[in-house]
C-alpha cells in the first residue's frame, strides 16, 4: 500500500460516513426515515455498503497493484499479510487486497444486476398472477412451480454447457432468470391480500385501468417485502457466484470476483488462509449489511412492527 | 400434545438417552484375525472407474485394481527396462523361449487358476489377444499391439506369438499391454457390448486378489486369495475408497482413515503428509507429463492451417517466452521437473542435456517484431494487419494444477504482448474438443508407458491423426527417426536416435512441455515392504505386509 | 374446500409439472454442445463411436428421441446410463436413501435448532443474547457452504477426530448395515454433511422464526389471551409453536429442491453418494438418460413433497391455504 492509496482509502471511509450522516439528518424530518434509522445496525449496514460501493468505483485509486499482475511467482507466492500487501498474496503471487477491491466491482455488479433482474421478473409475474387471478394465475403459478421444482445449480450447469463458459452478461442473465420464482410467490400473496383493500376498490371504481392500479396503487404498498427480497437476493447471488466458481463455472480468469477468489485458493485454505478469508469476509460483510438495511426498510415501511 | 410431552421429558434428557443407547454399541468390535496375513489397506481414490474389464478402459484406478485381479504373462521389473527380456518377472508364463527371430513361445504356469475354478490355458491367451485387437471392442490398447501378427495355442499350456518384424521391444509388447482374460466367461458376451458388460462390474480373474463388492460411488473391495500360486498376498483386504475431492482424500490419509494416497500432487499436501505422525512419504519417478499443445490446424476446420500455430517460427517464439523453470518452482516446488521433451522421468530416454528452446523473452520479442507483430494501436497487444495476436487455452475444470498453470501462462504471454483467454470446461467436453480439433491450445496431461515406442508414436506421428495426435503435428524427419529408434538393434543406438528425435520435436515446438510430475505417495507407517514401481504403483501390492505386532483395529476384521 | 376435487386437481397439476420439467431438461441437455460419443472420455475409433451412438439411439433426431423416451417411460423403463454402464433405475435407486438421509437430517437440524434459537431470541428480544445470536446466525447464513464444509472437516474431522472425514459409511467394518454398531457408524458419517446444510438452514429459520414470533406477539388473539389472564407460556407454546411448524412446512417446499440435487458441493466434498453428485456428473458427461431421469425423480419428490405439505397445511389451518406463501421470504439457496 502506498501513501496515495492509504489516502484514497481514508477518503472513502470518510465519504461513506458523511453519506450516512447526511441521510440521518433527513431522518429528523420524516417519520419513515426515523423508523429506518431506529436501530444502530442499520446505520452501520448502510455505511458499510456505501463504503464498499465507493471503494468499488474508486478501485484504481485504492488498489496499489494491478489485480491480475503476478508479481513474482517464485518468491511472492502465498505471502502473509504485511504493510505492502495488506491482505497478503495468493497462490499466483497476486495482491489479495487489490483483487478484493477490484473484485468488489464485479461481485457487487453481478449481485445488484442479478437481484434486480430476478426481483423485476418475480414482481411482474407475481403481480399479474395476484391481480388477474383465475387462469392467468393458474398458468403463471404452475410455471413457477416448474421453475421451483428444479434446483438452480442444475439449470445453471446446463446453461454453462450451452454457452461454453459464461461471460459476465450471460452469468447475470442466467442467475437472474433462475432466481425469481420465490419472489413471484411472495408478491402474488401480497397482491392477493391488497387487491381487496379499499383504496384499490376505489381506484377501480374511479375507472383506473388495471396497469395503473397495479403500478400506482398495489405495488407501492407491497414494496416492503419486495425490497427486502431484493436485498436478500443480492446476498444469495453473491453466494451462488462463489459456488459456481468452486464448481469451475463462473467469471473467466484472470478477472477477480470474490467468489472465484475463494474458489481458486480453496486448495490453500489450510496453509494460506488469508487468500480465501478476506473475500469470504467481504461477502459476509455485504450480506450482513444488506440484512441490516433490509430490516430497516421493513421497519420503515411496515407500521406493524412496533413490537415489545 | 407436544407441549405436554416436552413438559414431562426435557428435550435434552431425551437426546441424552438416545446417545447413551447408541454409545455402548460403539464398543462392539468384530474380528479376531491374527497372524501375518491379516490386514486391511484403504486407498483414498479420487475417481471411480467406469468398468473393471481391462481392455475397455485406460482409467488409472481401473488399472490399479486390474493389477490385483488379472495377471499378465510377465511384467517389467523395478528398473522398468523394456528392452529384451532379462529384466522381466514371470507371472502367468513360467518360462519362454524364442523359436526363430519372429516367434516367441510362452509356457504357462500349470498352477494358475481362474477364481471360479478352471485352469488358465493358452486358449485364454489367444482369446485375449483377439479381443484386444478387435475393433468392435474398441480397446485403447489396440494400437500398441499392431506389431504382433498372431497369437495361437500349441497346446493347453503353450502359446505362440508371431511378430511382423524384429525389433528390441518385442517381448515388452507381447506381455505388457494385455491382461489375460477368462475366455469361458467372456466368449458369450458380444464384442461390441464389452464396454458395458456386467463382467466389468463383477470381474473374475486369476490374480492375487478376488473381487468382493463394488458399492457404487463409495468403495470397491478386494480380498486376498490365500491359494495364489505365486505366494499368498501379505495384506488380506484391499479397499478403494472413492473421495472425489483430492484435498479431502489427502485429509482422510492424514486423519488415519485411509492407508494409502499414491499421489499427493501439491507441495502443500506433501508438507501436511510429512507432518502426520502415522504416515511415511515415498517419492518415486513420475510417469505423467503435462504440456500446452498447439493446434497446427484451424480450430474450425482441420483441413486448413491454423492462422498462428501453423507458423513454425511463431510457435518457437511463443515457446521461448515461457519461463518453464519458474512456473514449475511456483506451482510444484520440488515436486516437478521441466521435461526435456514430451516425456516423463519414467522413460529411459530422459536426458536433461537434450537440446531444447531456451527461455529468452528478448529473442522472442525480436522474432515477433521481425514477423510484423507489433503493438500498433497501443493497447498492449501485438497485432498485424488489424488482427490481434490472441488465442484461447482450453483446460478441464477437473484439474486444479492445470487451471493454475493456465493462469500462469496467461500472464507469461501477456508480458510478451499476446492476449490469451482461458476456457475452463468440463472434462468430457474438453476431450471431445481435443479429439475433433476444436481448440487453439490445450493443456494436456499424458501418462507414459515404460517405453517411448508406443505412446510417442501415437501422439506425434501421422498415425495419430484422429487419434491422440490432437494438434496434428507431422514431421517426416521425426517419423523416420522414430522408426529407426524403435527398430534399432543396440540400446545405445536407440538412445542416440531417440535423442535426435526429441531434439527435432523440440525444435519444431508443437507445444510447450510444461512439467513432469515427481510422484510422492503417502503410506501408513505400519505397512512394511512398500515398493512403488514407477509405471504402476499398485503392481507390487501383494508383497506389502503388516507385521502382527503393528496391526490396528481395522486389520483385525475377519469376514 | 378440502376434498376429492381439490386433490384431483392438484394431482393432475403435479403430473403436468413433472412432465414439463422433464421435457425442459430433455431439450436443454440435448441442445447442449458436446455430443460425447456415448460418454466415452477417451478418443475412440470413429467407427466404434458411431456404433455406440447407434446402440444408444443417439443418432436420431431430437423429437424422435424424445418420443422414444416418453414411450419407454410409460413402460416403466428409465433407460440405460452409458457413463455408469448400468441401468439408470439402479443407479438412482442406490442414491435415494442417502439423499433422503441427508435431506432429512439437515431439515431436522434446521427445524429444531432454528426454532429453538428463534424462540429463545424472541423471548429475550433486543437484549444481549438476542443480539449475539442474531449476528451469529447472520454470519453463518452469509458463508459459502463449501467454505463451511471445509472448515468443519478440518476442525471436527481432522484436528479433533470426533467425526469421520467424508464418506457415508466405514468401508472396513460396515459396508452393509448389519448391526447397531453400523447404525451408529452411519449416523456419525451423516453428522458433518448434515450439519453443514442444517446450520445454514437453521440460521435462516432462526431469523425468520424470531420475526414471526415478534409478529404474532402483537396480534390480537395473543393480547386477548394475555388480557384474560391465560398463562403466557401456554400462549407461546400452543399458538406459536403450531404456527412455526406450519410456516416451516411452507418454507420446506422451497428448500427441498436444493437439498435433493443442489447439494452437489456438499456431496462432492464429503464424498456423500447422493443424487446431487449423480446428477452433476451426469450433466458433465452428457449422459442424457441419467440427467432426464434424475430430473424426473427429483421433481417428483419435490412436487410430491409440496403436495403433502399443502395437504398438511390445509388440514391444519384453512386460512393458510389462501395465504400460502404470504409469510414466505425468498429464502432460496
Amino acid at each position: 500500500m502506498t501513501l496515495g492509496t492509504w489516502f484514497a482509502l481514508c477518503i472513502a471511509l470518510v465519504a461513506a460516513a458523511e453519506l450516512v450522516r447526511a441521510l440521518r439528518h433527513r431522518a429528523i424530518r420524516q417519520e419513515r426515515w426515523r423508523r429506518f434509522f431506529r436501530h444502530r445496525t442499520t446505520s452501520w449496514g448502510l455505511g458499510i455498503l456505501a463504503f464498499l460501493i465507493i471503494v468499488a468505483l474508486a478501485a484504481p485509486l485504492i488498489a496499489p497493484f494491478d489485480p491480475n499482475r503476478q508479481l513474482d511467482i517464485v518468491h511472492l507466492k502465498n505471502q502473509a499479510p504485511s504493510w505492502t500487501f495488506l491482505f497478503g498474496t495468493d497462490v499466483l503471487s497476486r495482491d489479495v487486497w487489490s483483487r478484493t477491491v477490484y473484485g468488489a466491482r464485479v461481485s457487487l455488479g453481478i449481485g445488484a444486476l442479478g437481484a434486480l433482474l430476478a426481483v423485476s421478473l418475480g414482481t411482474l409475474v407475481g403481480a399479474l398472477a395476484g391481480y388477474y387471478q383465475r387462469w392467468v394465475d393458474a398458468i403463471l403459478m404452475r410455471g413457477v412451480d416448474v421453475g421451483l421444482a428444479l434446483p438452480r445449480i442444475f439449470i445453471l450447469l446446463m446453461a454453462v454447457a450451452l454457452w461454453d463458459g459464461l461471460p459476465f452478461a450471460a452469468l447475470v442473465l442466467a442467475i437472474g432468470l433462475t432466481s425469481w420464482f420465490g419472489t413471484s410467490r411472495l408478491v402474488r400473496a401480497e397482491v392477493l391480500s391488497l387487491r381487496q383493500r379499499d383504496f384499490v376498490v376505489a381506484a377501480r371504481a374511479l375507472g383506473a385501468g388495471s396497469g395503473r392500479v397495479i403500478f400506482r396503487h398495489v405495488l407501492p404498498n407491497a414494496a416492503a417485502p419486495i425490497i427486502v427480497s431484493a436485498a436478500l437476493g443480492v446476498g444469495n447471488v453473491l453466494l451462488l457466484e462463489a459456488s459456481l466458481s468452486f464448481l469451475g463455472i463462473g467469471i473467466k480468469p484472470p478477472d477477480p470476483t470474490w467468489g472465484n477468489m475463494i474458489a481458486d485458493n480453496a486448495s490453500s485454505i489450510y496453509t494460506a488462509a488469508w487468500s480465501t478469508l478476506f473475500p469470504g469476509l467481504a461477502i459476509s460483510l455485504v450480506v450482513m449489511s444488506l440484512n441490516a438495511v433490509a430490516d430497516g426498510v421493513r421497519d420503515a415501511l411496515d407500521p406493524r412492527t412496533d413490537g415489545p | 400434545m407436544l407441549s405436554a410431552m416436552l413438559r414431562r421429558f426435557h428435550l435434552t434428557s431425551f437426546i441424552f438417552l438416545a446417545v447413551a443407547a447408541l454409545a455402548p454399541a460403539g464398543c462392539e468390535r468384530r474380528g479376531g484375525c491374527t497372524g501375518p496375513n491379516c490386514g486391511t489397506l484403504i486407498d483414498a481414490a479420487v475417481t471411480e472407474p467406469p468398468t473393471l474389464l481391462p481392455p475397455s478402459t485406460e482409467d488409472i484406478v481401473a488399472n490399479d485394481i486390474g493389477e490385483q485381479l488379472f495377471l499378465k504373462l510377465a511384467d517389467v521389473g523395478m528398473s522398468t527396462n523394456t528392452v529384451g527380456d532379462e529384466d522381466f518377472q514371470p507371472l502367468l508364463a513360467q518360462k519362454w523361449e524364442w523359436d526363430g527371430p519372429l516367434t516367441l513361445v510362452f509356457h504357462l504356469d500349470p498352477r494358475a487358476r481362474w477364481q471360479d475354478g478352471p485352469r488358465v490355458t493358452a486358449a485364454d491367451v489367444e482369446f485375449t489377444f483377439n479381443a484386444y485387437t478387435d475393433s468392435a471392442v474398441g480397446s485403447p490398447f489396440r494400437p500398441k499391439l499392431h506389431r504382433i501378427a498372431s497369437v495361437t495355442q500349441r497346446d493347453s499350456l503353450t502359446t505362440v506369438f508371431r511378430f511382423k518384424e524384429k525389433y528390441p521391444e518385442m517381448f515388452y509388447d507381447a506381455v505388457y499391454h494385455m491382461r489375460i482374460l477368462p475366455a469361458h466367461l467372456l466368449r458369450p458376451v458380444p464384442r461390441d457390448q464389452w464396454k458395458t458388460a456386467a463382467f466389468g462390474r463383477q470381474p473374475v480373474g486369476d490374480g492375487p486378489y478376488r473381487f468382493v463388492r463394488w458399492q457404487a460411488a463409495q468403495s470397491i473391495e478386494l480380498v486376498a486369495d490365500s491359494t495364489f500360486f505365486l505366494g499368498r498376498p501379505g495384506i488380506r483386504r484391499l479397499i478403494w475408497r472413492i473421495t472425489p475431492n483430492l484435498q479431502v482424500a489427502v485429509q482422510q490419509a492424514i486423519a488415519d482413515e485411509a492407508d494409502v494416497r499414491e499421489q499427493l500432487v501439491t507441495p502443500d499436501n506433501v508438507a501436511r503428509a510429512r507432518a502426520a505422525p502415522q504416515l511415511s512419504v515415498y517419492p518415486f519417478r513420475g510417469s505423467v507429463y503435462t504440456l500446452l499443445l498447439f493446434n497446427l490446424r484451424a480450430s474450425d476446420d482441420t483441413t486448413k492451417p491454423h492462422p498462428i500455430f501453423s507458423d513454425r517460427t511463431l510457435r518457437r517464439a511463443l515457446s521461448m517466452a515461457v519461463d518453464r523453470a519458474s512456473l514449475v518452482k511456483s506451482a510444484l516446488g520440488d515436486l516437478g521437473k521441466v521435461p526435456p521433451g514430451p516425456m516423463s522421468e519414467l522413460l529411459g530416454i530422459w536426458d536433461p542435456d537434450i537440446r531444447q528452446l531456451p527461455f529468452d523473452t528478448a529473442l522472442a520479442a525480436r522474432i515477433l517484431n521481425g514477423q510484423g507483430w507489433r503493438d500498433h494501436d497501443g493497447d498492449g497487444i501485438r497485432d498485424k494487419d488489424g488482427q490481434p495476436l490472441a488465442f484461447h487455452i482450453l483446460v478441464p475444470t477437473s484439474s486444479v494444477l492445470r487451471r493454475q498453470y493456465a493462469r500462469l501462462l496467461q500472464e507469461q504471454f501477456r508480458a510478451l504482448g499476446v492476449h490469451v483467454e482461458i476456457d475452463e470446461l468440463e472434462p468430457s467436453v474438453v476431450n471431445q474438443r481435443a479429439a475433433t480439433g476444436k481448440f487453439d491450445t490445450i493443456i494436456l496431461s499424458r501418462q507414459n508407458d515404460p517405453s517411448p515406442s508406443s505412446g510417442i508414436a501415437q501422439s506425434w506421428t501421422r498415425a495419430g491423426f484422429g487419434g491422440s495426435n490432437f494438434g496434428r503435428y507431422y514431421s517426416a524427419d521425426f517419423e523416420q527417426l522414430v522408426d529407426r529408434a524403435v527398430t534399432a538393434t543396440s540400446r545405445d543406438q536407440a538412445r542416440a536416435l531417440w535423442r535426435r528425435a526429441m531434439e527435432t520435436v523440440n525444435a519444431d515446438a508443437p507445444g510447450v512441455f510444461l512439467y513432469a510430475l515427481e510422484n510422492v505417495g503417502a503410506v501408513h507407517k505400519r505397512i512394511e515392504n512398500v515398493q512403488f514401481r514407477p509405471d504402476s504403483w499398485a503392481a507390487l501390492l501383494r508383497t506389502w505386509r503388516i507385521p502382527p505386532d503393528r496391526m490396528i483395529d481395522r486389520d483385525r476384521v475377519e469376514r | 374446500m378440502m376434498g376429492a376435487a381439490w386433490l384431483l386437481r392438484r394431482l393432475v397439476a403435479s403430473i403436468a409439472i413433472i412432465f414439463a420439467v422433464v421435457t425442459f431438461v430433455f431439450i436443454l441437455i440435448h441442445a447442449a454442445p458436446g455430443k460425447p460419443c456415448a460418454g466415452q472420455p477417451e478418443d475412440v475409433d470413429p467407427a466404434v463411436c458411431a456404433q455406440l451412438n447407434r446402440q444408444f439411439g443417439l443418432d436420431r433426431s431430437i423429437p424422435e428421441q424424445y418420443w422414444r423416451y416418453v414411450v419407454a417411460l410409460a413402460q416403466g423403463n428409465l433407460g440405460y446410463s452409458f457413463s455408469l454402464r448400468r441401468p439408470v433405475a439402479d443407479a438412482i435407486a442406490e442414491t435415494i436413501p442417502f439423499t433422503l438421509q441427508l435431506a432429512g437430517a439437515a431439515l431436522l437440524l434446521d427445524f429444531l435448532l432454528g426454532l429453538g434459537l428463534g424462540i429463545y431470541q424472541a423471548g429475550r428480544v433486543n437484549r444481549l443474547p438476542d443480539v449475539i445470536i442474531g449476528n451469529a446466525t447472520l454470519f453463518i447464513y452469509s458463508l459459502p457452504t463449501f467454505w463451511l464444509a471445509l472448515l468443519l472437516l478440518l476442525v471436527f474431522g481432522e484436528k479433533l477426530g470426533w467425526f469421520p472425514v467424508g464418506g457415508a459409511s466405514d468401508p472396513v467394518f460396515c459396508p452393509v448395515v448389519d448391526s447397531l454398531y453400523c447404525v451408529r457408524d452411519r449416523l456419525w458419517h451423516l453428522v458433518l454433511p448434515a450439519a453443514t446444510l442444517g446450520l445454514v438452514g437453521a440460521a435462516g429459520t432462526a431469523r425468520f422464526q424470531r420475526a414471526a414470533m415478534l409478529d404474532v406477539a402483537t396480534q390480537d388473539y395473543v393480547r386477548t389471551a394475555r388480557a384474560k389472564g391465560v398463562p403466557e407460556r401456554r400462549v407461546v407454546w400452543r399458538h406459536q409453536l403450531r404456527n412455526a411448524l406450519l410456516s416451516f412446512i411452507t418454507r420446506f417446499g422451497l428448500a427441498f429442491p436444493f437439498l435433493l440435487t443442489g447439494a452437489v458441493l456438499i456431496e462432492t466434498i464429503f464424498a456423500w453418494p447422493g443424487m446431487g453428485r449423480l446428477a452433476f456428473e451426469a450433466i458433465l458427461t452428457r449422459d442424457y438418460s441419467l440427467v432426464t431421469a434424475t430430473a424426473l425423480v427429483a421433481s417428483t419428490m419435490v412436487v410430491g413433497g409440496n403436495l403433502l405439505a399443502d395437504m398438511l397445511l390445509g388440514l391444519a389451518d384453512p386460512r393458510l391455504r389462501v395465504r400460502a406463501g404470504a409469510d414466505v421470504e425468498a429464502l432460496t439457496a
